[in-house]
């Protein structure tokens, strides 16, 4: 047997626990720094900053969808059990129980749209505000009462928390566009031919990305969630951390919650959303610990998404660092794009702040989590009962078309005779060069004009082979056209599809 | 360089007005921003040259009849609604929004066009335009 000479062999490492970081809290002696600060540190000296760093606090303020609160709003007499139930306008899922409500971040008012969704909701309550509640109900022997309506406020209702299935994203992919038209995304307003680059997360110092092997965060874990102390409870939906996507579901007080930390939001084109405030504090049990904590901006690399292909898998125009997307400029094909940040960095910094001074005024301690998130799961995709045709499939592959040069009267007979609406304009190589309706027909000879080339429109609304069908009919409703012609790479039209031919294959039932 | 808004009534909206203007005062004009119908129009232009020149394209312009008034607000920002989230940045086609070193979102009024898309993209509705 052979017998390791310890006096060698045991250099002592540095270990602690999480009841030594607490017992250093009690006494006023933990060391607290932000994640921010924690690489130049480390750098310094790793074993001094394993030694004596005991806590680096984390932050993020975003815009998170999947966030939302559970109400119960006490009984009325007589009693009700609300079959649906709206605040100030928005509807809540009341399909829990008689008066429990799940109003989400995402659902829109039906009276202001975009304008105000539940993340206001919260945020009026948050902040105090009254609130209107309306409420319908079927009716039952121990439920007589069909309809209520009341305004209520945070104060006055039962419980309040706030729980929210997927936040604080480990971090994300970043969004340009590279089709030929604005583009309005949950990823904000994507300008045409890549000319900027959305950006959410907050780099080196979001939670999930200084403990990425979640060794100190899961189940239990106290964290700070919109100002107060909140809880995570598990991994969150759409957890994806083989691919170092990982998102936690988490719990508080609304009650006890700050609308500093939650804040309503309105996505333009999109929708409504939700910016909550998180705080994790990490441990440093040891050096490897401290190692993460150090990570820095430059060494967190995502994709950049191309979101002018509406697919779910979007091409990757390039990888990028969070270094170079805080720094406002990003490099596409040799041109320099804008970047924007979704995430407010002044505000994380705020919450690292607050939890550090939280943790030194000993009024907050730190949580050994029951179980720690999942490391080895991946996300599944949806697959639909019938699949999206391709537009391929659907349009008129022999197309009449004319050229510039051909007469008013020609395209006239050609419309007439095939009995269709619009003629498209070709070169000789049969390349699109523009479109004529029946209605520039008959504006050209209101307006006495000859040719072709000064009626017909040059702009035209196309589309490509190989795009789905949902996508074009959300092309020709964006743009109000009745037809598109299709186009293969060349710019030659190859087929033509008007929008009854659309409403054929999609239909108004179900799918 | 200056910025002006021009406010043109029906009676001047279909002559050239900026155009005899440039070649009356051989002045360098830009044209920012521009909403005209066949009843009126608002066109945002910036003016090069020095006091002398600005105050000549101002004197030929009223002469004409266009409305002149100095640009002197840009975008406002309700501090208290806005997040610093910087989601107006990558949008400015001027370039004006940045962050300041504390991370707030800076606007600098002299490069901005008034074209309002950060007004659209906000999230936080904080920002507005306040017209003359």
């Amino acid at each position: 047997m052979h017998i390791i000479n310890p006096g060698k062999k045991l250099k002592k490492s540095i270990m602690k626990t999480i009841e030594d970081i607490n017992k250093k809290i009690k006494k006023g002696e933990a060391v607290v720094v932000r994640a921010d600060e924690m690489p130049d540190i480390f750098e310094e000296d790793p074993k001094k900053a394993t030694e004596e760093v005991d806590i680096v606090t984390t932050g993020t303020f975003g815009m998170m969808c999947s966030s939302g609160a559970f109400i119960n709003f006490g009984h009325s007499d007589p009693p009700i059990k609300m079959t649906r139930a709206w605040l100030n306008d928005v509807e809540a899922y009341t399909g829990i129980a008689a008066v429990d409500a799940y109003i989400g971040a995402a659902q829109i008012s039906e009276e202001k749209g975009f304008e105000y969704g539940g993340g206001h909701v919260i945020e009026d309550l948050v902040a105090g505000r009254e609130v209107n509640l309306r409420a319908e109900a079927y009716g039952t022997d121990c439920y007589p009462r069909k309809k209520a309506r009341t305004t209520l406020t945070l104060e006055g209702v039962n419980q309040a928390m706030l729980f929210n299935p997927r936040n604080a994203y480990q971090r994300y992919n970043a969004a340009t566009n590279s089709s030929d038209a604005v583009l309005y995304t949950y990823m904000g307003m994507l300008l045409s031919n890549k000319k900027n680059v959305n950006f959410a997360g907050c780099g080196e110092i979001n939670p999930l990305i200084n403990d990425p092997e979640y060794r100190t965060i899961g189940f239990g874990t106290r964290i700070f969630l919109g100002g107060a102390k909140g809880y995570v409870t598990g991994e969150g939906t759409q957890h994806n951390p083989k691919a170092g996507f990982g998102t936690i579901s988490v719990k508080g007080n609304l009650k006890e919650m700050s609308d500093e930390f939650l804040k309503g939001a309105t996505v333009h084109g999109y929708g409504t959303s939700l910016y909550v405030g998180i705080g994790i504090p990490i441990p440093i049990l040891d050096e490897d610990m401290a190692r993460r904590t150090a990570i820095r901006n430059k060494e967190i690399n995502v994709k950049i998404l191309d979101y002018g292909v509406q697919r779910r898998d979007r091409p990757v125009v390039r990888e990028v660092s969070y270094e170079e997307l805080f720094s406002g400029k990003v490099e596409l094909d040799g041109k320099s794009a804008r970047s924007s940040p979704l995430s407010s960095m002044k505000i994380s910094v705020k919450i690292m702040d607050r939890l550090k001074e939280w943790i030194e005024n000993k009024e907050f301690y730190l949580t050994k989590p029951l179980e720690t998130l999942p490391r080895d799961t991946t996300v599944k995709t949806m697959k639909p009962r019938t699949e999206v045709p391709f537009i391929d499939d659907v349009m008129t592959k022999k197309v009449i078309t004319a050229y510039p040069t051909d007469s008013i009267n020609k395209v006239s007979m050609l419309i007439v005779e095939n009995n269709i609406d619009q003629v498209p304009i070709v070169d000789e190589e049969n390349r699109l060069v523009g479109i004529v309706t029946a209605w520039d027909l008959t504006k050209a000879i209101a307006t006495r004009k000859r040719r072709l080339a000064d009626i017909m429109t040059k702009k035209v609304i196309t589309s490509r082979k190989g795009e789905y069908v949902d996508i074009v009919a959300r092309r020709l409703g964006k743009h109000q056209v009745n037809s598109t012609p299709v186009i293969n790479d060349e710019y030659k039209v190859i087929g033509i599809v008007t929008s009854s031919d659309i409403n054929k294959v999609l239909g108004g039932g179900r799918r | 360089m200056n910025k002006y808004i021009l406010k043109f009534p029906s009676e001047v909206v279909a002559s050239p007005v900026l155009a005899e203007t440039i070649l009356e005062t051989g002045t360098v004009l830009n044209i920012l921003r521009a909403k005209v119908d066949y009843n009126e129009g608002t066109i945002v232009i910036s003016v090069l040259g020095d006091e002398e020149k600005q105050k000549k394209v101002v004197e030929i312009l009223t002469r004409k009849g266009v409305e002149v008034s100095k640009l002197r607000k840009g975008i406002i920002n309700e501090e208290e609604r806005c997040v610093d989230c910087g989601a107006c940045i990558s949008v400015c086609p001027a370039g004006a929004i940045s962050f300041d070193k504390d991370g707030s979102v800076k606007i600098e009024k002299e490069k901005c066009h008034r074209c309002g898309v950060c007004i659209e993209v906000c999230p936080r509705r904080s920002l507005s335009i306040q017209e003359i």
